[in-house]
C-alpha cells in the first residue's frame, strides 16, 4: 500500500489503533537499550514459554514490544492490557513477579496491586489523535499521570515513547503521525514553513540552543540545488540518553522531522548520524526507513506530492567531538572528525560542500508537533526567551531516575525533589550537574533557579544535550572537575593546541591536588588556563571544557581547599586521601576499623587507647556521639551500618570497670615551658587541654561553673551520660597535669587582658548556652523558662518546681532533654510542639523513640503564636497550625501558616528551647573584635585562628550548637594548630606516633548478611522518676560478633 | 581514547605477511559493498573489523590501496575513533561504562576489580584470550547505573561483588 492521500493515512491509522487497542489481552514489555539491560529479554522469553502451558485456556495473548516510558528506576516494566481496559503497568518485574501478575491479572483479570505503578487511564502525551484514555478504572491503582515523577511532565517528543510499538509504522500514525507532514506537502510553502517554525520560538535541544527556524532559513537562502539535512545522533554526552530513546521508541518521529526541515530548505536528502554505541537505534530505524519507504513516505515524490527526500544512516564511530556540527560533517565524509573554522558555516558549504542543516535528534522530534498543535500553543509553553519542553535524563545518586520531560522554566528543585523524589539512601544533596563536559556543577543554593537556556549558562552551566547528574554528599567535587577534564583530554581532536596541551596540563594539576600535593597557587593556575583555553580554541569542545572547572571552583572552592590544606577528601573518593569513609566522616577522625579489629582480638582496653589517640572522650561519644560515621559504613550497601557508638561504649565501660586487660598509657612529649590558657572547660576545651598537655606545654584551664564539663555536664542529662562516666573521663586529662580555675570567668574574675598577657598562647572554647528567645510577648512572664536554663538547674539537682503539665516548645536536642527530664522528675503530662514535620527534627532520631516510649507527646506542625497570661502567669500557648509547603532548595519542605487554624496548649509550665548562642561575656569590650555577624566568634576554618594572633577558638561558640564529636574535632585541631603556631612545626604526628598499635590486617572471610546489634534499652516503665541511664552496654559476645562485621575497608589490595 | 591507540606499535602484530586470497576477496566484496568509497573510509574500517575483530595493518594496506588513499590516511582514521581496534581482542570483549552517571555510582570500583581479577588493564587481553576490556563514555543506560556490557549483553546496576559471577558466564 502506498500512502498517497489523507484517506490511506485515515485507514493506516485505523490498522494502528486496533493493534494499540487491540480485541485480545496484550502483554507489554518496555523494550529499550535499558530495559533489555535490566532483564526485558529475559521476561519475554519466560513468559513465551509459560504463557505456553495454557494455552488450553483459550486465551492468546499477543507479545507487544514498546520503547522507554522513561521510568528507568522501575525497569524492567511491563504493562497488561485487557480489551477495554486500560494499561496496567508493573515495576521492577522478575520471573516470579511476571508468573503471579499473568496468573491473576492476564487470566483471571484481577491486577496485582502490590507490584502495580499505575493504570494508563489517561493520556500521558499532548497528541490530539490516538489518545488512549479511559473512563473505566481499576480500584485503588493509581492514574498513571498522577505519579510524582510524571505529573509535571509534558510530553510532546516522548509523547510515543513506551506507547507505541516502535517497529509499527501504523501504530506511529495512529497517534496523528505523518500528518504533519502531508499537511505542509500539501498547505505551505517551503517559506511558510520556515515561518511556523520561527513562529514556533524552538530552539536547537543539542546543546547551543540557537533558534531553528533561522537555521533553517540561512540553509534555504544559501545558494545550491544540492542540500542536505542531517540529523545530529551522537549522542556523546556522558549522562544523557533521550536521543536514544526517542530513536529506540519513536523513530519515525525524527523521520517526519526531517522530511518537513528538507522540505523547508530545499534539502533531497538526509543523513542520521547515530553513534555506533546504540545498536538498537540504529536497528530500528534502518526499519522505520524500511517502512517509510514501503508506504511511500520517503523516496519519490512523497506523500503524492511533487517533493523527493530520502534519508540514510551513517554509524559513528566513537569520537564525542563529532557531536559539533563540522566535525560530524567531516566524519560523515569518512574523514577524521577534526571540527573546522567557522565560517563558513554549514549552512552555505556543509557536506559535501553543500548547504547543510544539521539538527539534533530531540529538535527533528519536535517539529511534527508544532504543526500538529501549531506554532502558537507550542509558544505559549516554557519560559520567554525558551519555548516548550526539553526532555533532561535525570540520572546519579537520585531516587527516581529516568527521563522527564518537562516545561522549560521549571524550577531544579522540583526536578530534583518532587519529580525525582530526592536523593537515594536519604544522603544528603550536594550539587546537580548540567550538560555534560561542557557544562558546570550547580549547589543547592541556587536550585530554586527556573531551569532554561539562559539561566543555567549565567550559573556557569549549559542546558546542553539534557544530562542532570544529581550528586551526594559522597561525590567529591574536585574528583568530578577531574574526571570531566580527563574526558576532554581524551577527546580533544588535537588541533587547537590550547585545547590539546592546556587540558592535559589542567588534568595534571587536578590528579596532583586529587593525590595530595596540591598547592594552594594551583588554583589559580587553573582559573588562568581555564580563560586561555576557552579562548583558544576553534570548537565549542575546548571552548567549554573548563566548564566542569570553573564552576567546581566557584561553588566549591571549600573542597579544592580541603584537598590542598587539609589534605583530606571529605567525600572519601580521592584514594590517596582517604582512609576509610568512617574515619574520613568521623571529625575527630577515629580509627573505627582498627578498633573494630581490637575488640574483635578481644583486646578491649587497647582498643579504648587506640580511640583515645584522636579523642579523649570514647565512653562519652559511646553514649551521645550522634554518630555520623554510621551513615557512611559500607555495610549500608549489604545489610545494616555497624553499630560504632555501641563498640565505643563497650570498650570504655570494660575499661572503667577495671576488666579490659592490658592497657598502655598514651605518650607524651617532653615538656616546652610554653604557657596556654583555655578558655572554658567543656568539650573542645579539654580536647584541645589533652593535646596541647601531650604536646608538652603548661596547660590552664579556666572554668566559669563549679565544675568542668560545659554542656556535657549542664545540658546532657545523667539518664543519657552518667555523671560518674563523666568525670572518669574529665579526671584522666587533668591528671595528666593540666590546671584548672574553677568559679572563675574570664571577663569576670579575670580580665581577658590579662590572660592574654599571661599565656603564649590563648584557647577560646566558651560555647554557646544562652536561649535564643522566641520575640513573643509574655516571653519574661513568669511561667516561662528557657530550655538550657532549667536544664542546669535540672542537672545541678536544683529543686524546680515544674507542675503537672509542662510544654516543651522546639524539636532540638535540648527539647526532647527537657521533656525527658521533665518526665523523670514527675511531670504527669509531657508535651513537646515543633513547628516542622518529626523528619525534621534536629533531635537524634533514638532519643526521639526513646522520648515517645517513655510517654512524651508530640504535637508537630505548630508554630507558636501568643502566650496566654492570666493573674500575671503565663498559662497557655497559642500556636498557628501549619502545613508543608513546596519543597525548599534544601529538600525539605517549607513549613507555611494554615489560614484560620490555631491550636491552644494549656501547660503549668511552658518551656522555650528553640536554639542557643554565645555569651560575650568573656572577652568584655574585645569581644566585638573576634565576631561575626551572627554572634559567632570568628576563625579560619583550617587554622582556628582567630583575628588576633595568639587566640584561637573552637566549639559551639564558633560553629552555634554543634555535637559533641564537632567539638572534639575544633579542640584537636585548635591544639595542633597551636602548637605549631609556638613551636614552628607540626608535632602532631610524631606525638601519635609514640605509641602504636599492631593489629589483624586480614578482611573477614564471612561477608554474608549479619544482623547489626542494635542498642538494648531499659523498659520504659522503669525510667519514671530516677535517672538511671537509659541504654544497656553490649555483652562481650555481641561486641565481638558486631566488631567483625566490620568490612575492613582500610586495607587496601596493595598492602 | 585515541591517544592510547596512537602509541608506538611494538606490541601490535608482528612482521607483516601477505594476505591470503580469502582475506583479499572479503576486503574486496567490502569495498565493492559500497557506492563511494573515498567517502565511506569510516563504514569501510567498520566492515572489516566486524569481519576480523579488529584492523590487521595489512588490510588497511590493502583497503588504501584498493581505494586510491594512503595507509596513513587510514590508519589515522582508525586511530581517531574509539570504536576501532588495532588488536586483536578477547573472545568476549567487556566494556565498563565509565560515563557520569556510571562514574557517580561506582564504575571506578568495578573497573579497579575487573582490572584484579583479570589481571589485565583497559585495552587489553588476557593471556588466553578469553577476555579484552575497554572503558566506554556512556552506553545511554544511566538509570541502571553502574553498567558494564560483555559483548551484547548489558548488565546493570552492578556491584563489583557480582563481577565474578558475571564472568564465569563467558567461556
Amino acid at each position: 500500500m502506498t500512502v498517497k492521500t489523507k484517506l490511506d493515512l485515515n485507514e493506516m491509522a485505523r490498522i494502528g489503533m486496533n493493534s494499540l487497542e487491540s480485541s485480545k489481552p496484550q502483554i507489554v514489555f518496555g523494550l529499550g537499550t535499558c530495559g533489555i539491560a535490566a532483564g526485558g529479554n529475559k521476561l519475554v522469553d519466560f513468559t513465551r514459554e509459560y504463557t505456553g502451558y495454557w494455552q488450553e485456556t483459550g486465551i492468546q495473548p499477543e507479545i507487544v514490544t514498546v520503547g522507554c516510558i522513561g521510568m528507568c528506576h522501575a525497569e524492567p516494566l511491563v504493562d497488561i492490557k485487557l480489551p477495554g481496559k486500560p494499561r496496567v503497568t508493573y515495576h521492577n518485574v522478575t520471573t516470579a513477579r511476571m508468573k503471579r501478575i499473568i496468573d491473576e491479572h492476564l487470566i483471571e483479570g484481577r491486577p496485582v496491586k502490590e507490584f502495580a505503578l499505575g493504570q494508563l487511564s489517561e493520556d500521558l502525551s499532548v497528541c490530539e489523535h490516538g489518545k488512549l484514555s479511559y473512563t473505566w478504572h481499576y480500584d485503588e491503582i493509581p492514574n498513571l499521570k498522577e505519579l510524582p515523577f510524571l505529573a509535571r511532565q509534558v510530553r510532546i517528543v516522548l509523547r510515543n515513547c513506551g506507547v507505541i510499538n516502535p517497529e509499527s509504522i501504523e501504530q506511529y500514525i495512529a497517534r496523528g503521525g505523518y500528518r504533519s507532514a502531508q499537511k505542509i506537502l500539501v498547505d505551505l510553502k517551503p517559506q511558510g514553513v520556515i515561518d511556523e517554525v520561527k513562529k514556533s520560538g524552538l530552539r536547537g535541544r543539542g546543546g547551543a540552543g540557537f533558534s531553528t527556524g533561522q537555521k533553517w532559513q540561512f540553509a534555504r537562502n544559501a545558494p545550491g540545488d544540492h542540500k542536505y539535512v542531517i540529523c545530529n545522533a551522537d549522542e556523546g554526552d556522558p549522562g544523557a540518553y533521550m536521543d536514544r530513546a526517542v530513536l529506540e521508541s519513536d523513530p519515525h518521529s525524527v523521520i517526519e522531522g526531517m522530511i518537513i526541515g528538507g522540505y523547508a530548505i530545499g534539502a533531497s536528502v538526509g543523513v542520521l548520524y547515530v553513534r555506533a554505541e546504540y545498536p538498537l537505534a540504529i536497528k530500528r530505524l534502518e526499519k522505520a526507513i524500511l517502512q517509510a519507504r514501503e508506504f511511500n513516505i520517503l523516496g519519490q515524490n512523497i506523500l503524492d506530492s511533487d517533493f523527493s527526500f530520502d534519508l540514510r544512516i551513517m554509524e559513528g564511530a566513537g569520537a564525542f567531538v563529532c557531536g559539533e556540527e563540522t566535525a560530524l560533517i567531516a566524519s560523515i565524509e569518512g574523514k577524521r572528525g577534526e571540527p573546522k573554522p567557522r565560517p563558513p558555516f554549514p549552512a552555505n558549504s556543509g557536506l559535501f560542500g553543500k548547504p547543510t542543516n544539521v539538527n539534533n535528534v530531540e529538535t527533528w522530534a519536535n517539529i511534527p508537533m508544532v504543526f500538529e498543535k501549531g506554532a502558537r500553543w507550542f509558544n505559549s509553553l516554557g519560559t520567554e526567551r525558551s519555548k516548550a519542553t526539553k526532555v533532561f535524563s535525570l540520572v546519579g545518586k537520585i531516587e527516581r531516575a529516568g527521563l522527564v520531560e518537562i516545561p522549560m522554566g521549571t524550577k531544579m528543585k522540583d526536578i530534583i525533589y518532587e519529580i525525582g523524589g530526592g536523593m537515594q539512601n536519604g544522603r544528603a544533596f550536594k550539587a546537580v550537574q548540567s550538560g555534560g563536559p561542557s557544562g558546570g556543577c550547580i549547589p543547592a543554593e541556587y536550585l530554586d533557579v527556573p531551569v532554561d537556556y539562559e539561566n543555567l549558562r549565567e550559573l556557569g552551566s549549559i542546558v546542553g544535550s539534557g544530562g542532570m547528574v544529581a550528586m551526594d554528599e559522597d561525590t567529591c567535587m574536585v574528583d568530578i572537575a577531574r574526571y570531566f577534564l580527563e574526558f576532554c583530554v581524551e577527546e580533544s581532536c588535537g588541533q587547537c593546541t590550547p585545547c590539546r596541551m592546556g587540558t592535559r596540563r589542567m588534568l595534571e594539576i587536578l590528579e596532583r591536588i586529587c593525590q595530595g600535593g596540591g598547592k594552594m597557587s594551583d588554583i589559580a593556575l587553573l582559573e588562568r588556563l581555564s580563560v586561555q583555553i576557552r579562548d583558544g580554541s576553534l570548537c565549542a569542545l575546548g571552548g567549554t571544557a573548563p566548564n566542569p572547572v570553573l564552576t567546581t571552583l566557584k561553588y566549591f572552592r571549600h573542597e579544592y581547599e580541603q584537598h590542598i590544606l587539609n589534605k583530606k577528601c571529605p567525600s572519601s573518593t580521592c584514594a590517596s586521601l582517604f582512609l576509610t569513609p568512617c574515619q574520613d566522616t568521623c571529625p575527630a577522625g577515629t580509627n573505627v576499623p582498627g578498633q573494630m579489629q581490637l575488640v574483635a582480638e578481644g583486646r578491649y582496653g587497647e582498643a579504648y587507647e587506640m580511640q583515645r589517640q584522636d579523642n579523649p572522650f570514647p565512653a562519652i561519644c559511646g553514649r551521645v556521639c550522634d554518630h555520623p560515621c554510621e551513615k557512611r559504613c559500607q555495610r549500608n550497601l549489604m545489610d545494616q551500618p555497624l553499630s560504632v557508638m555501641m563498640i565505643h561504649r563497650f570498650c570504655s565501660d570494660k575499661v572503667y570497670a577495671g576488666k579490659a586487660g592490658y592497657h598502655p598509657e598514651l605518650a607524651s612529649l617532653d615538656t616546652t615551658g610554653k604557657k596556654v590558657a583555655i578558655v572554658g572547660g567543656g568539650v573542645a576545651g579539654l580536647t584541645a587541654a589533652f593535646f596541647l598537655k601531650r604536646l608538652g606545654h603548661d596547660v590552664t584551664i579556666f572554668e566559669a561553673q563549679s565544675e568542668l564539663g560545659g554542656m556535657l555536664m549542664w545540658g546532657i542529662p545523667p539518664y543519657r551520660l552518667p555523671r560518674d562516666i563523666l568525670r572518669w573521663e574529665i579526671q584522666q586529662i587533668i591528671d595528666l597535669g593540666v590546671h584548672v580555675r574553677l568559679n572563675t570567668a574570664v571577663g569576670r574574675d579575670v580580665p581577658f587582658e590579662d590572660v592574654l598577657q599571661k599565656f603564649d598562647s590563648v584557647f577560646l572554647g566558651v560555647g554557646a548556652q544562652n536561649d535564643l528567645p522566641m520575640n513573643l510577648p509574655n516571653e519574661d512572664k513568669p511561667g516561662v523558662l528557657n530550655g538550657m536554663k532549667l536544664l542546669r538547674k535540672m542537672n545541678l539537682g536544683e529543686k524546680v518546681d515544674l507542675g503537672k503539665r509542662i510544654l516543651v516548645i522546639g524539636g532540638g536536642n535540648v527539647s526532647v532533654d527537657v521533656a525527658r527530664t521533665a518526665h523523670r522528675m514527675g511531670c504527669e503530662k509531657v508535651i513537646i510542639a515543633y513547628r516542622r514535620e518529626e523528619i525534621d527534627m534536629p533531635a537524634y532520631p533514638e532519643e526521639i523513640s526513646e522520648a515517645k516510649k517513655e510517654g512524651i507527646e508530640f504535637y508537630f506542625l505548630l508554630a507558636p503564636e501568643k502566650i496566654l497570661v492570666e493573674k500575671g502567669r503565663a498559662t497557655g500557648v497559642v500556636f498557628r497550625k501549619m502545613k508543608m509547603d513546596e519543597f525548599t532548595k534544601w529538600g525539605r519542605r517549607k513549613p507555611v501558616p494554615v489560614e484560620y487554624e490555631t491550636v491552644t496548649i494549656m501547660a503549668d509550665q511552658i518551656v522555650t528551647a528553640i536554639g542557643q548562642q554565645i555569651d560575650t561575656e568573656f572577652a568584655g569590650e574585645m569581644a566585638e573584635q573576634f565576631m561575626d555577624h551572627r554572634q559567632r566568634i570568628a576563625v579560619d576554618p583550617y587554622s582556628m585562628e582567630t583575628s588576633h594572633p595568639r587566640v584561637f577558638a573552637g566549639g559551639d561558640a564558633v560553629l552555634g550548637p554543634a555535637t559533641v564529636i564537632e567539638a572534639v574535632s575544633h579542640g584537636k585541631n585548635a591544639a595542633r594548630r597551636m602548637d605549631r603556631k609556638l613551636m614552628g612545626e607540626d608535632r602532631l604526628e610524631r606525638l601519635q606516633g609514640l605509641t602504636q598499635f599492631e593489629y589483624g590486617m586480614n578482611p573477614p572471610d564471612n561477608e554474608d548478611p549479619l544482623p547489626r546489634a542494635d542498642m538494648l534499652t531499659i523498659p520504659a516503665r522503669e525510667r519514671a522518676n530516677n535517672f538511671q541511664e537509659v541504654v544497656m552496654c553490649l555483652d562481650d559476645q555481641c561486641a565481638v560478633r558486631e566488631a567483625k562485621r566490620c568490612l575492613r575497608c582500610d586495607i587496601r589490595e596493595d598492602d | 581514547m585515541a591517544e592510547t591507540a596512537a602509541r608506538p606499535t611494538t606490541t601490535r602484530s608482528t612482521a607483516t605477511r601477505p594476505l591470503v586470497w580469502e582475506e583479499k576477496w572479503t576486503l574486496d566484496k567490502i569495498v565493492a559493498s559500497v557506492d563511494d568509497p573515498q567517502h565511506q573510509k569510516i563504514r569501510l574500517l567498520q566492515m572489516a573489523q566486524n569481519e576480523y575483530g579488529f584492523l590487521r595493518d595489512e588490510h588497511m594496506r590493502y583497503l588504501a590501496d584498493s581505494i586510491g588513499t594512503s595507509y596513513t590516511d587510514l590508519y589515522g582514521i582508525a586511530t581517531f575513533y574509539a570504536q576501532f581496534n588495532l588488536h586483536p581482542p578477547g573472545r568476549h570483549h567487556i566494556s565498563v561504562c565509565v560515563g557520569t552517571g556510571c562514574h557517580v555510582k561506582g564504575s571506578k570500583g568495578l573497573m579497579q576489580k575487573l582490572r584484579e581479577t583479570l589481571g589485565i588493564k583497559e585495552d587489553e587481553t588476557t593471556k588466553d584470550h578469553r577476555f579484552s576490556m575497554k572503558s566506554v563514555r556512556c552506553l545511554g543506560c544511566c538509570g541502571l547505573a553502574p553498567l558494564i556490557m560483555i559483548d551484547k549483553e548489558t548488565f546493570g546496576r552492578v556491584k563489583p561483588t557480582h563481577l565474578e559471577g558475571i564472568l564465569e558466564k563467558f567461556e
